[in-house]
């Protein structure tokens, strides 16, 4: 088995579709999935039990979420995989420290219960596996040769979109009245704010002698964070889809100054989203 | 109530722990470092696998199973220095280079249509090979001396049977065909060929010295 499995390979049964992210992005009907009728409003909006198309967003969202567990699975056995046993604090060395492994290993233990909870609360929501399309860009900031920005991207950026999503549901769940909905959230929020604490603690010892390394990861993680900002799907705004959990991200081991930074990513993406839709909407109308 | 200061003896009567045990202190850390050793390459493995086999089931208990031999790895690697060895990586050794040939051939099928060949590896060799050089180690050692490796061996044996289950019930239900089971079968003599060069997962001795009759040693 090859050390690195790239993205292409990622193997799946035939009900899987993938569609590039960059895809979806640049395709012109986006403009008018903005302005369907069932839709309720344009651009992004606060996931509530009252949005007309609050079924069909949730059951996506859920969707959303199983596939990204599979992807976090996925990416955490390559980690297991992918690099040799030693200290792990040299520039680039496809090496890490034993613990790391070991903290992978239990990362695809959860992540496989995640799926497993996401798999049943699809069904529960009336979704079935294959429904939506799936897009692999969680699985790329895995691929990442150095592991220090490989945790960073997928720990800290990635598994902290999840924590974000997980509160974002577990309230939906709440105030929707499905307490199984959020009974499950809510578990995998735990495991979460676990994971995210786990990049941040290793990003501190892999470069703590190293300031350089851990500045590319830090902007490694930047990058994925304004990519997993969705165009200000996950953002600080009122009515941002997604907002950001505060409280766990900082028991996850999130500064106030980091999540100030990850806020205006997030304004970033949106605005950039909103300038391409209306490119989009004009391309249709011309 | 009896007399408290009545005189018991240490061991209950129905407490029928022995003197000595079959293992020295070093061989007992040459025994365990080995076995981190293999639960290591089993993780990673099945860490690896996850994102190359496309049945979902079997993808997520690889990722469950994988956690499990990390956790036998970290047990072992805790283990080492309370057997006098202050530097684990030291013995974290494959017994003999044929281990590493078994370990390199089981490890070799990527593609997504051999999630046959890489279940047998695991489910149908080199657990059941685990399994025998566990509760040989465990029916051997003091049961007084060793207490800390016979609790650390029956947490790992019940998950070693426990997923061997699931290992083999997932390959049942995968073989469905004549060509699928030919395949099952080369593949398991393959490997069980190479384990058998090595002489198990601890090497040879892994589960006992070669048996000799009476006649034969007296011979």
């Amino acid at each position: 088995m090859r050390k690195t499995l790239p993205v292409e390979d990622l193997a799946r049964d035939e009900r899987f579709v993938r569609v590039p992210f960059t895809a979806r992005m640049d395709d012109p009907r986006s403009a008018r999935r903005e302005e369907a009728p069932g839709k309720g409003r344009r651009g992004p909006g606060r996931l509530t039990p009252e949005r007309p198309d609050a079924p069909d967003a949730a059951r996506s969202l859920m969707h959303g979420i199983f596939m990204g567990e599979i992807q976090a699975l996925e990416g955490a056995g390559r980690t297991c995989w992918d690099f040799e046993v030693g200290k792990g604090t040299g520039e680039g060395t496809p090496e890490v420290p034993f613990e790391l492994k070991l903290d992978m290993a239990r990362q695809c233990w959860d992540e496989a219960r995640h799926c497993e909870i996401s798999a049943k609360l699809s069904e529960h929501m009336g979704t079935e596996i294959g429904e939506f399309a799936e897009n692999t860009f969680l699985y790329e900031a895995a691929c990442n040769p150095d592991p220090v920005l490989r945790l960073t991207g997928v720990n800290r950026a990635l598994e902290g979109l999840a924590i974000d999503v997980f509160n974002t549901m577990r309230e939906f769940g709440e105030i929707a009245g499905d307490p199984v909905l959020e009974f499950c959230e809510d578990w995998m929020l735990a495991d979460e704010v676990t994971h995210v604490k786990m990049g941040s603690d290793w990003l501190r010892r892999l470069t703590a002698d190293d300031k350089a390394r851990q500045q590319r990861a830090l902007e490694f993680q930047r990058v994925v964070d304004k990519l997993f900002s969705l165009g200000g799907f996950r953002g600080d705004e009122e009515d941002s889809p997604v907002r950001l959990a505060r409280r766990f991200r900082e028991l996850a081991g999130f500064e106030d100054e980091e999540m100030e930074t990850l806020a205006e990513v997030a304004r970033e993406a949106r605005a950039e989203l909103e300038a391409r839709v209306e490119a989009n909407r004009a391309a249709v109308q011309g | 109530m009896a007399d408290p200061k009545r005189p018991r003896a240490p061991f209950a009567p129905w407490d029928r722990r022995e003197l000595p045990g079959s293992f020295t202190v070093e061989e007992t850390a040459r025994r365990v470092g080995h076995y981190k050793w293999i639960e290591m390459r089993l993780f990673e493995a099945l860490g690896g696998w996850v994102a190359t086999v496309p049945e979902l089931d079997v993808k997520l208990r690889l990722g469950t199973h994988c956690y499990h031999h990390a956790w036998h790895a970290d047990l072992w690697h805790k283990r080492l220095p309370e057997l006098r060895e202050m530097d684990p990586d030291r013995l974290t050794v494959p017994p003999n280079d044929e281990l590493v040939a078994f370990v390199d051939r089981l490890t070799e099928p990527e593609a997504p249509e051999l999630t046959i060949e890489k279940l047998v590896g695991v489910y149908r060799v080199l657990l059941p090979a685990k399994i025998a050089a566990y509760t040989y180690h465990l029916n051997n050692t003091s049961r007084i001396t060793d207490a800390p490796t016979i609790r650390y061996l029956g947490f790992i044996l019940q998950d070693e049977i426990e997923d061997w289950r699931d290992g083999e019930m997932l390959l049942q239900s995968l073989i469905e065909t004549e060509e699928e089971l030919r395949r099952a079968v080369d593949r398991q003599a393959e490997l069980q060929a190479l384990l058998l060069a090595a002489g198990g997962i601890a090497g040879p001795g892994s589960i006992g010295e070669p048996y000799v009759s009476e006649e034969e040693q007296h011979a």
